[in-house]
């Protein structure tokens, strides 16, 4: 009886027991399709969700002139932020912290409340601060004995001259550091250089996991720029630009210095200016880099290219008598010249008086298919190749949709837009030679492996050497004692140049007003040019003692580039070649 | 012919005596090295996994705390097992009702005063010491089943002498644990009791009858608790809820997958880092399959198969009913409880929050199961005569 209830108890008992192995042999083949078949991609959902990638900003590149010293740099700025929740008392915390912030006591006071009543912990305090206002912060903080207030390094970009050159250097966006203005736009690429990256293996919370992979890829720096500008000339430049627009309550201007036998841009002027080192300032006005940005009628100065032109071709001579009555008219429009002529003038004359029907008339020779060849060949109309933010090509038809008076008028320089910069190397051409040279403002570029990118301006022949030596012969004569632009005589070096006095026009009512852009453009020394300068005043009014009109060329810029000019060629230790 | 029929015919005891202790001797070595294994390879697992949150979770950073506490429930453990494969396991069919009148009480205790942790009161604290009742009820209840069909052994036929006393028996602790809620301990005593039923002698009727009921209640109930039902959902498509529910079982699958054949190796786990929540604990044959890969784990899993096997053979040569239905009762809970908790790793199962027999950190169920493990070499090693009641 007992034996056949165990047996058949037996039975049951092995078999539960089987039912155990079977059941650890499904696991272990379960184990083996996970650990085996599905590993890599369990591993790879594994390892993408603890892979977190951190990004390393590059330093970003420093900006030089042309001697090496910095107009834009980085270096190690501070981030003031505080955790809202670590704040005892935001009002307390508040009166101690804004006195080093932009912010009003109160207003900070009520952006921590309310950060701390939201949950938030983070506010920002004050952002890319110098290291001595994060200390002079932090000695409030430990006093006041205020918790919850951290600080972070964070690149800060400085400009050590300030305001020197401003426009050119351009700005940085505060919240990315990239650059957004002027060469720290032009160049950010090359400024902001190579981001790298930190891999490491993190937990859900996002802290460092001590035994997983790490990557580092470092960062490349930034290249280093080295600018064409020199400090003096420019600082030089800038003061002269400001008193002068001061002086003739102009509404701006803007000047620009050329080394012609190489395209270097010495200096470039705008103003109104601004200091770089304060945000506040960075208006769209005052970061406007006037010499590129702004398109303006050049006037009397666009006649050399005209006559150079014609001289070129063979059409006149510097001698040619050139019938100049007091107007002449084209179409429907009468074109006067200012003051009284003769009723016939050679064509240095033409250029020395600045006599618009002589100009006219030997447009008129020329034809406009020649006239607007030399115009683009002396780069007018298309961009100077210069690397700028905000360059603007100018403003020139193509013959075909000249009018009846397009060529009378572009050759007086109206009904064509340029920029001063445009002109620079119109002058520049005539100084050297006759060859164009691009102008440039970023000679050399240094990468963060050692490579330096030299720059190599674009040339071209315009004028023989001898029109351009004729053409100098010509505009030295026009800073002669009955010269428009007398006022542009230096004590200690030869000059040459051309007065430029153009109405400005008023695109809304479509007629030409009083107000105009007086420009003087020279050269010095005159036999061989070393700078040539450009000097443009928006809008300047007034007299001068002896009762000329300040809102002419002549009156208001000729004297500045006198200033400009002789200080340019100290500094480029040139020999005086006069007295 | 089996064993016991020659022990019985066989008048030469001096011969027999030998045999049977050194058959008895066999099986207790072997039982004690699987389980010396378990816990070595548990306490080496431990070390890893509970080394991120002792740092966390201790004032003093700590990385051993965990550690140190497990390693002394072992020791308290082996005392207890040492004892236990000296007691006669006689005792405990003896002191079987009292016992687990005592658990109930415990239960009914816990219920009333117990530490609520997660939503659930499953502890009573007293000073440094917390108490797991669950645990004890375990061995509580199947001893008091194994020594009642013991007998009742020729009543089994009978409906009133058996399946209303062990409904009674089993269905108060039951609703005990699910009042706590213990929905995980509750199925680690009704599981295992109901194998004990299925190896015994009771009619298959019976045993089909309450595993059919059995089964339908069980489901029930995973539906009606928001919680368990959401488990259950994952459970299905865990991916989709990765996020959610389902974390826990991606986790663990990503941690065995990323181990692959050979594992990371040792210390190196990942998942420990806060990604598989409960590391040490439920969690912890992931960490293992992650650290010491496939060729790792399979050990684990084919010393929980010896462990049933050699389980089953000590109940299989029991010297009586008692012995035999305890011994089963025994392996049947260590082995379900190992297999629910890799299952629920391996994502084969639902997760029920149950920890792994010798490996888990948890002190009241290292204790309890060493306890058991001793109890089971007393039944291997024991020499007593079945007609001897």
């Amino acid at each position: 009886m007992n034996t056949r209830i165990w047996n058949r108890g037996d039975l049951r008992l092995l078999i539960v027991g089987l039912a155990f192995i079977v059941a650890w042999v499904g696991i272990g083949y379960r184990l083996f399709d996970l650990q085996g078949a599905q590993a890599a991609e369990l591993a790879g959902v594994g390892y993408d969700q603890r892979i977190r990638t951190q990004e390393i900003d590059p330093p970003r590149g420093t900006i030089y002139d042309r001697d090496g010293v910095e107009l834009a740099m980085t270096i190690d700025g501070w981030n003031v932020v505080a955790d809202p929740q670590m704040i005892d008392d935001p009002v307390a915390a508040a009166l101690v912290l804004a006195p080093f912030t932009t912010k009003e006591a109160t207003a900070l006071a009520t952006e921590l409340q309310e950060a701390q009543d939201s949950g938030s912990r983070y506010s920002e305090i004050a952002g890319r601060i110098r290291v001595s206002e994060k200390n002079a912060i932090e000695a409030a903080v430990d006093e006041a004995d205020i918790g919850g207030i951290f600080y972070r390094k964070q690149p800060l970009r400085v400009y050590p001259a300030g305001s020197v050159a401003a426009q050119v250097i351009g700005l940085t966006r505060y919240d990315d550091g990239m650059g957004v203005e002027g060469l720290e736009w032009t160049f950010n690429s090359e400024l902001q250089g190579r981001e790298g990256q930190l891999i490491v293996e993190r937990d859900p919370y996002g802290r460092v996991i001590p035994q997983g992979e790490t990557r580092l890829r470092p960062a490349t720096a930034g290249s280093n720029i080295v600018t064409t500008i020199d400090r003096e000339i420019q600082f030089a430049a800038e003061q002269e630009l400001q008193q002068r627009v001061e002086e003739t309550s102009a509404k701006g201007g803007s000047i620009v210095v050329v080394a012609p036998k190489t395209g270097e841009v010495l200096a470039m002027a705008s103003w109104p200016g601004l200091d770089l080192n304060d945000r506040s300032q960075g208006t769209p006005e005052a970061l406007r880099n006037r010499a590129v940005a702004d398109i303006y009628e050049p006037g009397s100065t666009l006649k050399a290219v005209t006559i150079a032109a014609a001289i070129e071709e063979g059409i006149v001579t510097r001698d040619t008598k050139i019938d100049t009555p007091g107007s002449v008219t084209v179409g429907q429009f009468e074109y006067e010249d200012h003051g009284s002529n003769p009723p016939s003038m050679s064509v240095a004359d033409v250029v020395k008086r600045s006599s618009n029907v002589g100009t006219i008339e030997i447009e008129r020779r020329l034809g406009r298919d020649l006239h607007y060849e030399y115009l683009t060949d002396f780069g007018l109309g298309a961009p100077s190749g210069l690397d700028v933010a905000g360059e603007r090509h100018g403003k020139l038809d193509p013959p075909s949709k000249w009018t009846v008076t397009s060529g009378s008028s572009i050759a007086i320089g109206y009904a064509v837009g340029t920029t001063a910069l445009q002109m620079a190397a119109v002058y520049a051409t005539i100084a050297n030679d006759g060859i164009w040279t691009e102008p440039y403002l970023v000679s050399e570029i240094h990468q963060a492996n050692g490579n330096r990118i030299l720059t190599k301006p674009r040339t071209r022949r315009v004028l023989s050497s001898e029109t351009a030596a004729t053409m100098r012969w010509m505009l030295g004569r026009v800073v002669e004692e009955e010269g428009t632009g007398r006022r542009a005589r230096m004590t200690d070096y030869t000059a040459g140049g051309k007065t430029g006095t153009s109405q400005k026009f008023d695109s809304e009512a479509g007629i030409y007003t009083e107000d105009t852009y007086a420009s003087f453009i020279g050269m010095a020394p005159l036999n061989d040019p070393e700078v040539v300068v450009v000097v443009v005043l928006d809008t300047p009014v007034g007299e001068l003692e002896d009762g000329t009109d300040l809102s002419l060329g002549g009156a208001a810029a000729a004297p500045v580039f006198a200033k400009i000019a002789q200080t340019a060629l100290h500094q480029l230790g040139v020999a005086p070649d006069r007295n | 012919m089996t064993d016991t029929a020659t022990r019985r015919s066989e008048p030469s005891h001096a011969r027999t005596r030998a045999r049977i202790r050194s058959a008895g001797g066999r099986r207790s070595a072997f039982l004690l090295v699987i389980v010396s294994m378990l816990l070595i390879i548990g306490l080496g697992a431990m070390l890893s996994a509970s080394s991120v949150v002792s740092i966390s979770s201790s004032a003093d950073s700590d990385q051993f705390r965990l550690f140190t506490k497990q390693v002394l429930w072992v020791g308290l453990g082996l005392s207890a097992l040492v004892i236990a494969a000296y007691v006669p396991y006689g005792l405990w069919r003896r002191i079987a009702l009292p016992v687990y009148v005592a658990v109930v009480a415990g239960l009914i205790l816990t219920v009333f005063i117990g530490d609520v942790r997660g939503g659930a009161a499953r502890w009573i604290v007293v000073g440094p010491i917390t108490i797991q009742v669950a645990e004890f009820a375990k061995f509580a209840t199947l001893s008091l089943l194994a020594a009642l069909l013991t007998k009742k052994r020729d009543l089994l036929g009978d409906f009133r002498h058996v399946v209303i006393p062990v409904g009674a028996l089993l269905g108060i602790v039951a609703i005990l644990l699910l009042a706590q809620p213990d929905f995980g301990n509750m199925l680690l005593i009704v599981v295992p009791a109901f194998i004990v039923l299925a190896a015994s002698t009771v009619p298959l009727r019976f045993v089909f009858g309450i595993g059919a009921l059995g089964t339908l209640g069980m489901t029930a109930l995973a539906m009606s608790a928001e919680y368990r039902k959401a488990r259950l959902l994952s459970f299905l498509n865990p991916f989709d809820y990765a996020q959610g529910s389902g974390l826990q079982a991606v986790q663990s699958m990503v941690a065995l997958g990323t181990g692959g054949f050979f594992g990371v190796g040792l210390g190196q786990s990942r998942a420990r880092w806060s990604w598989l929540p409960n590391a040490h604990t439920d969690f912890i044959f992931a960490i293992i399959g992650e650290e010491t890969g496939f060729a790792g784990a399979i050990i684990v899993v084919t010393l929980f198969a010896m462990l049933a096997s050699v389980g089953v053979s000590i109940a299989y040569r029991a010297p009586d009913m008692y012995g035999r239905l305890l011994a089963i009762g025994i392996v049947s809970w260590l082995s379900i409880q190992a297999l629910v908790n890799i299952g629920g790793v391996v994502a084969v199962l639902p997760i029920t929050g149950v920890p792994l027999p010798f490996i888990s950190s948890g002190g009241n169920a290292m204790l309890v199961n060493l306890f058991a493990i001793g109890v089971l070499l007393n039944i291997a090693r024991a020499r007593g005569v079945e007609s001897e009641s």
